[in-house]
C-alpha cells in the first residue's frame, strides 16, 4: 500500500526534481530547486495525493550558509518531502498558496521564524511573534540565542 | 444619495475567543451577515518550545514538549518518544507500548468529553455541558490514580514507561469504562434526538468530502466529512495493529456529524482499552536508552484526539535535538475552518470554530517569552 502510494506520488513529479533519497521505508525525500516548487507541489495537490501536512524550516548553521524548507505531503502512511535548499542570505521560495490556499498559516510561520520570503503569499503578517518583535530577527535560526530570563522582580 | 461604499467591513474577534476561554485574534470580513474572508493571529500563549527543545537534552526535551498541551500531553510525549526511539534504533518493550496506548485512548476519552461540554455550552445546552464535565472526572480520576497527575502524566521515558498497570488498577479502569459507556449512550441520544440541539448543529458549518480533502482537514473533522484519515488505522504505531480500532465516518460533514463521530469514536476507544487491558503483553517496562542519539532525521506521527500530530525530529549525533518541528492538528484544522467559514453566517462562526475543537496552546509554542523588565 505505502510502496504503491509512494510510486504514484513519484510518478506525478517525474522530471521535476534534482535528486531523491528514501530515508525511511514510508518516506521519499526529493531535493528540488526553488523554481521547481510550484510544479512539484502543484502536481501532488492537483492529483489529490494526500495533503500538505507541514512545512518545516531547517537551519544548517552559519558555517554551511544554508537553510532548507521542507514541504511534507502525507498520504496515509506515506510521506513525500520536497526539500528546497536555500542560501541563508536572501532565501526566497515561491508561495504555494495559489495551489494550496490553506498553506498560508504554514508560510507565515516559515517567514517569521526563519526569514524565508514566500514570494506572492497572500498574507505576510506575523502569525505567532509579538507585534513589537524586531525586524530581521528570526528566532528559529541557529544564530538566534535565547536571551537569559530577566531576574524576577522583587516581591 | 451617496454612492454605495466599496470598503470592506472587518469584524475583529478576540484575542478573547468567542467559543473557548483561550486567546486568538480573528478578522472576519463580512458582506452583511455573510463571511467573505477570514484571517487569524496567534501567539498570545506562545512559549518558544521548539527553540527551547534545542537547548535541552533528549530527555529534558520530552518533558518540555509534553507541556505543549494540557489536554493531549501524553500524545505529545508519546509521538516524540516514538520518533527518538526510531532514531536511536531502540524501541520500547511491548508492555510499555501497550500502556502508552491505553493512556492515549484514556486521553482521547477525556479530551472528547471536554469538547462535548464546550460545544454544548456554545449551543446553549448548559445541562449537557455540566453532565459531560462531571462524567469526565471519572477519566481524570483514573489518570490520577495511575500517574499521580490529572494532566501531564509524565508516564513516558525514552525507551519505555515509568508506571506499570496492575490487576487492581485494571479493574478500576474497567469499572470507570462501564460507567462512561452508559453515559456515552445518553450523549448520543441527546445529540441525535434533541430538537433544539439539532437546530444549532444540523447543516451548520458543513464541509463536503471534497472540501475536507482539499483543505487538508484531519481528525474527527475530516472523518465527519467522510474523509478516511486516521493514523491509528492508516499507519499503525504502538500496538494498534494487534489491538485495532475501527475508523468512524459520517457523510453529512456538519457540526452534528462532528458530535456523532467523536462520541462514536469513544465507544471504539472503550472497546479497545478493554481488549488491551486483558491482552496486555507481559515483560519489561523499559529498554536501555543511549544519551546521544545517532545523526539522522525522522518523522513521527500519531492520531491525537484532534487529528494527526506531526513531529519532524533531527539529530546531529549529540545530546540535544538539532531540531524538533511540531505541527499540531489544530493548526492544520484552523486552515480548513478559515477557508471553510467563507460564505457562512457570522452568527454560526463561534459554533464552526468550536467544531474543530481548537487548541490554542498547541498552536502557540515556539518563541521565547520575554518577561517584563
Amino acid at each position: 500500500m505505502t510502496e504503491t502510494l509512494l510510486a504514484q506520488g513519484l510518478q506525478l513529479v517525474e522530471g521535476k526534481f534534482v535528486s531523491q533519497t528514501a530515508p525511511e521505508s514510508n518516506r521519499i525525500d526529493l531535493v528540488i530547486e526553488p523554481a521547481q516548487l510550484t510544479a512539484c507541489a502543484g502536481a501532488l495537490a492537483a492529483a489529490h495525493w494526500g495533503y500538505l501536512s507541514a512545512i518545516t524550516g531547517l537551519d544548517h548553521g552559519m558555517e554551511s550558509g544554508k537553510l532548507e524548507a521542507l514541504y511534507h505531503f502525507c498520504n496515509r502512511a506515506a510521506v513525500i518531502t520536497l526539500r528546497v535548499p536555500l542560501p541563508r542570505e536572501n532565501p526566497v521560495v515561491p508561495s504555494v498558496c495559489g495551489l494550496i490556499p490553506s498553506a498560508t498559516l504554514f508560510e507565515r510561520e516559515l517567514m517569521e521564524m526563519f526569514g524565508v520570503v514566500c514570494e506572492g503569499t497572500p498574507d505576510s503578517r506575523r502569525l505567532f511573534l509579538p507585534d513589537d518583535w524586531p525586524d530581521g530577527k528570526y528566532p528559529l535560526r541557529k544564530d538566534f540565542l535565547v536571551p537569559a530570563p530577566a531576574p524576577e522582580p522583587e516581591a | 444619495m451617496t454612492s454605495v461604499s466599496k470598503e470592506k467591513f472587518v469584524i475583529p474577534i478576540g484575542p478573547q475567543h468567542p467559543a473557548l476561554k483561550e486567546p486568538a485574534h480573528f478578522e472576519f470580513t463580512v458582506d452583511g451577515e455573510t463571511v467573505t474572508a477570514a484571517s487569524v493571529r496567534f501567539g498570545y500563549v506562545h512559549r518558544g518550545i521548539e527553540k527551547g527543545a534545542e537547548n535541552r537534552n533528549w530527555t529534558q526535551a520530552m518533558y518540555l514538549l509534553e507541556r505543549i498541551c494540557g489536554i493531549c500531553s501524553h500524545a505529545h510525549s508519546t509521538v516524540y518518544a516514538l520518533g527518538v526511539e526510531k532514531l536511536a534504533g531502540v524501541p520500547a518493550p511491548p508492555r510499555a507500548q501497550g500502556i502508552r496506548q491505553i493512556l492515549l485512548e484514556l486521553e482521547r476519552l477525556h479530551s472528547h468529553m471536554l469538547w462535548v461540554g464546550v460545544a454544548a455550552h456554545e449551543a446553549g445546552f448548559e445541562t449537557l455541558f455540566m453532565y459531560s464535565w462531571r462524567d469526565r472526572e471519572t477519566v481524570m480520576d483514573i489518570l490520577e490514580s495511575f500517574s499521580g497527575n490529572r494532566v501531564n502524566y509524565s508516564a513516558n521515558l525514552l525507551g519505555g514507561v515509568k508506571y506499570d498497570l496492575g490487576p487492581a488498577q485494571a479493574d478500576s479502569i474497567r469499572r470507570g469504562l462501564d460507567f462512561l459507556e452508559e453515559r456515552l449512550h445518553y450523549y448520543m441520544k441527546i445529540v441525535t434526538t434533541d430538537e433544539s440541539f439539532q437546530r444549532r448543529t444540523r447543516g451548520v458549518g458543513t464541509m463536503t468530502t471534497n472540501e475536507a480533502e482539499t483543505l487538508g482537514a484531519i481528525g474527527p473533522v475530516a472523518r465527519a466529512s467522510n474523509v478516511a484519515r486516521d493514523l491509528r488505522v492508516d499507519a499503525p504505531y504502538l500496538l494498534y495493529d494487534q489491538f485495532p480500532v475501527t475508523i468512524v465516518l459520517a457523510s453529512e460533514g456538519d457540526l452534528q456529524a462532528r458530535f456523532v463521530v467523536r462520541i462514536q469514536e469513544l465507544f471504539e476507544s472503550v472497546r479497545m482499552i478493554r481488549n488491551l487491558l486483558s491482552g496486555l503483553p507481559e515483560g519489561e517496562l523499559t529498554a536501555r536508552f543511549p544519551r546521544k542519539i545517532p545523526a539522522g532525521e525522522t518523522i513521527a506521527r500519531i492520531e491525537a484526539p484532534r487529528g494527526g500530530l506531526f513531529y519532524f525530529i533531527k539529530s546531529d549525533g549529540g545530546e540535544n535535538p538539532a531540531r524538533v518541528k511540531v505541527r499540531t492538528p489544530s493548526l492544520r484544522n484552523f486552515m480548513s475552518v478559515l477557508v471553510g467559514s467563507v460564505g457562512h453566517q457570522l452568527a454560526d462562526v463561534p459554533m464552526i470554530l468550536s467544531g474543530i475543537d481548537p487548541c490554542f496552546s498547541c498552536n502557540d509554542r515556539m518563541i521565547t517569552v520575554r518577561r517584563r523588565a
